[in-house]
């Protein structure tokens, strides 16, 4: 018989987050149904306001054990990271959304609905050792932004975005679902833990550590995490899965955008850095696993090249900003992508430093691309012309924002490239290094030309219209993206402590 | 019994053709039989690795859910194809090409 017991409280209480989320996304829903569009703002607010809540019960369990909720959902420091991150990026895409002059949508309450939902779906992904919810929660993330990108139904190019990024994230989930069976039919489980061969860790049935695998048909476990990388690549925009992520950022309205951009490209590093973290480098991993790890970072390290050669290329030619906005998050994809190529646990730290600085600089940079958007309605670089003496609060922030995104000091970008070149270098991944400074020389190129619209061009007739509220946020963003950049103790501490799934090496 | 390499071997071809369905992209609509052709192939290998597994039920319980995720698939997919359809007179994806470089 079924009985609530202690066990399940425990779990609930683990859970408790993920729980205040749901709710909170469901009165919204009931919320929209009965205001019929007239309490777009309480709708709003109470979006924050749950966020926050969830955000303060992350924080209170900050310092908890790890420990794993109905042996499914692993509840520790690492999965908090990316849950905070994912509610302070969440709370400012809903505060985009509110600003976004050009929003004119009646259903409001479905946007933030589908923003918690996706919310949810990151939860699940980045707090499990399991496979099947990781697949669950991905594809809960993906419906949810499948559906967003296309938000102004009637928009063509909001529509044909949404339809490129269904195609290209049913295909990726499809792949990646096929690579998960053949792992679990080499392995006998969906637990990572178990898979590894981690000592104490048990599954159900029948089950083959990976090492045994690895030894008995290594064409099949070649063939499993390739179709894996492949469903997670496209997540982050890896090359060779980024093709959607220039059409679907340009089409989709500016606050999906910011989301796809920031918290499920977070989202996809998260499930990833877990995935190859707990499979090949957790305590006990066997030798024959931890060594098969190498091989699939030297992969990544390939992947990690491209994806950012081809994001700087491209960039380099584009004439909207939104679209080169795309292409320099893709870059950006494979700068992290460096930390995970070192498989310790200082790149791992390293990774998750720049996805920190990431957050700042890339929110503050589409934050400047929507208040722009409002005023002119276009996002090409000519619109930006002499707009800095118009708005210069916005575009001195814009300006450090740019600094940062290129890596130069004194920035929070700069001091997460630092990090994660000296990852890099402990491990003498040296050639990776040289095509990191590379590409941030290219980059420097595209940056600067904003600044160039911006301040040494002759003005148009546009007059800019004051948006005090998003003036603020740029310059505390601004402001922080210096202050961390020349004090990232805390940031460091914070991501350094949350690493906790790997062995010390 | 059967040999589970048989049930590989029809879950393989059934991906492969779903990847053909995929990129030779002539229409929206074989597009989306693609993306089922190739879960449902994944679905074949957890029905017959859960059957081969022994006692374990995860094999089995991932076919169910394979099942939902492609049914919530399949309803986003259509009504965005739907909407595409009344913005553009056409499903081919080749005549939709607002963005691009």
């Amino acid at each position: 018989m079924f009985a609530l017991t202690d066990l399940h409280l425990e779990g609930f209480r683990l859970l408790s987050p993920e729980i205040t989320l749901v709710t909170v996304s469901l009165v919204i829903l009931v919320m929209d149904l009965l205001g019929r569009g007239r309490n777009m703002t309480a709708i709003a607010l109470v979006s924050l306001g749950g966020l926050a809540l969830t955000a303060f019960q992350l924080v209170a369990a900050f310092n908890d054990q790890p420990a794993t909720a109905f042996g499914l959902v692993a509840v520790d420091k690492f999965g908090n990271f990316f849950k905070l991150f994912t509610c302070g990026a969440l709370a400012v895409v809903i505060f985009f959304v509110m600003s976004d002059r050009r929003e004119k949508s009646t259903h409001i309450g479905e946007y933030y609905f589908l923003l918690l939902g996706a919310g949810i779906g990151i939860f699940f992904m980045v707090g499990t050792n399991n496979l099947l919810l990781l697949v669950l929660g991905l594809e809960l993330l993906s419906l949810s932004s499948y559906s967003l990108a296309g938000f102004h139904k009637g928009e063509k190019r909001s529509a044909e975005a949404a339809m490129k990024y269904i195609v290209f994230g049913g295909l990726s989930a499809g792949v990646m679902v096929y690579g998960v069976s053949l792992l679990y039919g080499l392995t006998g489980t969906l637990n990572l833990k178990v898979m590894a061969g981690v000592a104490g860790a048990v599954g159900e049935g029948h089950t083959v550590s990976l090492a045994a695998a690895v030894t008995d048909s290594p064409g099949a476990v070649a063939a499993a995490m390739v179709l894996i990388l492949g469903g997670f690549s496209y997540k982050i925009s890896v090359a060779p899965f980024h093709f959607w992520a220039p059409d679907v950022y340009e089409g989709a309205p500016t606050p999906v955008t910011t989301f796809l951009a920031v918290a499920s490209k977070a989202a996809g590093f998260g499930a990833l850095l877990r995935f190859i973290g707990v499979l090949f480098m957790s305590p006990g991993t066997q030798e024959a696993v931890a060594a098969y790890g190498l091989q699939v970072g030297q992969l990544v390290a390939v992947l990690a090249a491209v994806t950012m050669t081809i994001g700087n290329l491209a960039a380099l030619r584009q004439e909207s900003v939104k679209r080169m906005l795309a292409y320099s998050s893709v870059a950006h994809a494979g700068y992290i992508l460096v930390g995970v190529v070192a498989m310790d646990k200082a790149g791992f730290d390293a990774a998750m430093l720049y996805l920190a600085a990431y957050y700042f600089m890339n929110l503050g940079a589409f934050g400047f691309l929507l208040y722009f958007h409002g005023v002119t309605g276009k996002e090409t670089f000519e619109s930006l012309n002499g707009m800095g003496y118009r708005a210069p609060l916005i575009s001195i922030s814009m300006v450090v924002f740019l600094i940062s995104l290129t890596g130069l000091p004194p920035s929070v970008g700069f001091y997460g490239k630092m990090t994660l070149i000296y990852a890099a270098w402990d491990k003498g991944i040296n050639w990776l290094i040289i095509c990191l400074l590379i590409n941030s020389v290219i980059s420097l190129f595209y940056y600067v030309r904003v600044a160039k619209h911006l301040f040494l061009m002759k003005p148009s007739e546009e007059t800019a219209q004051p948006q005090p509220a998003m003036t603020g946020f740029l310059v505390a963003m601004a402001g922080l993206t210096v202050v961390f950049g020349l004090w990232a103790t805390p940031l460091l501490e914070w991501t350094s402590s949350s690493m906790d799934l790997l062995a010390a090496r | 019994m059967i040999p589970v390499g048989a049930y590989v071997a029809v879950s393989v071809a059934l991906f492969a053709l779903g990847v053909i369905c995929i990129v030779s992209r002539r229409n929206i609509i074989y597009v989306l039989m693609g993306i089922e052709m190739i879960l449902n192939s994944a679905s074949i290998n957890f029905a017959a690795f859960g059957r081969y597994n022994g006692d374990g039920l995860e094999g089995r319980i991932f076919v169910i859910f394979i099942i939902i995720l492609a049914a919530a698939e399949a309803a986003v997919a259509l009504a965005i194809v739907l909407n595409v359809f009344h913005l553009f007179h056409t499903i081919k994806p080749s005549e939709v090409d607002l963005l691009r470089e």
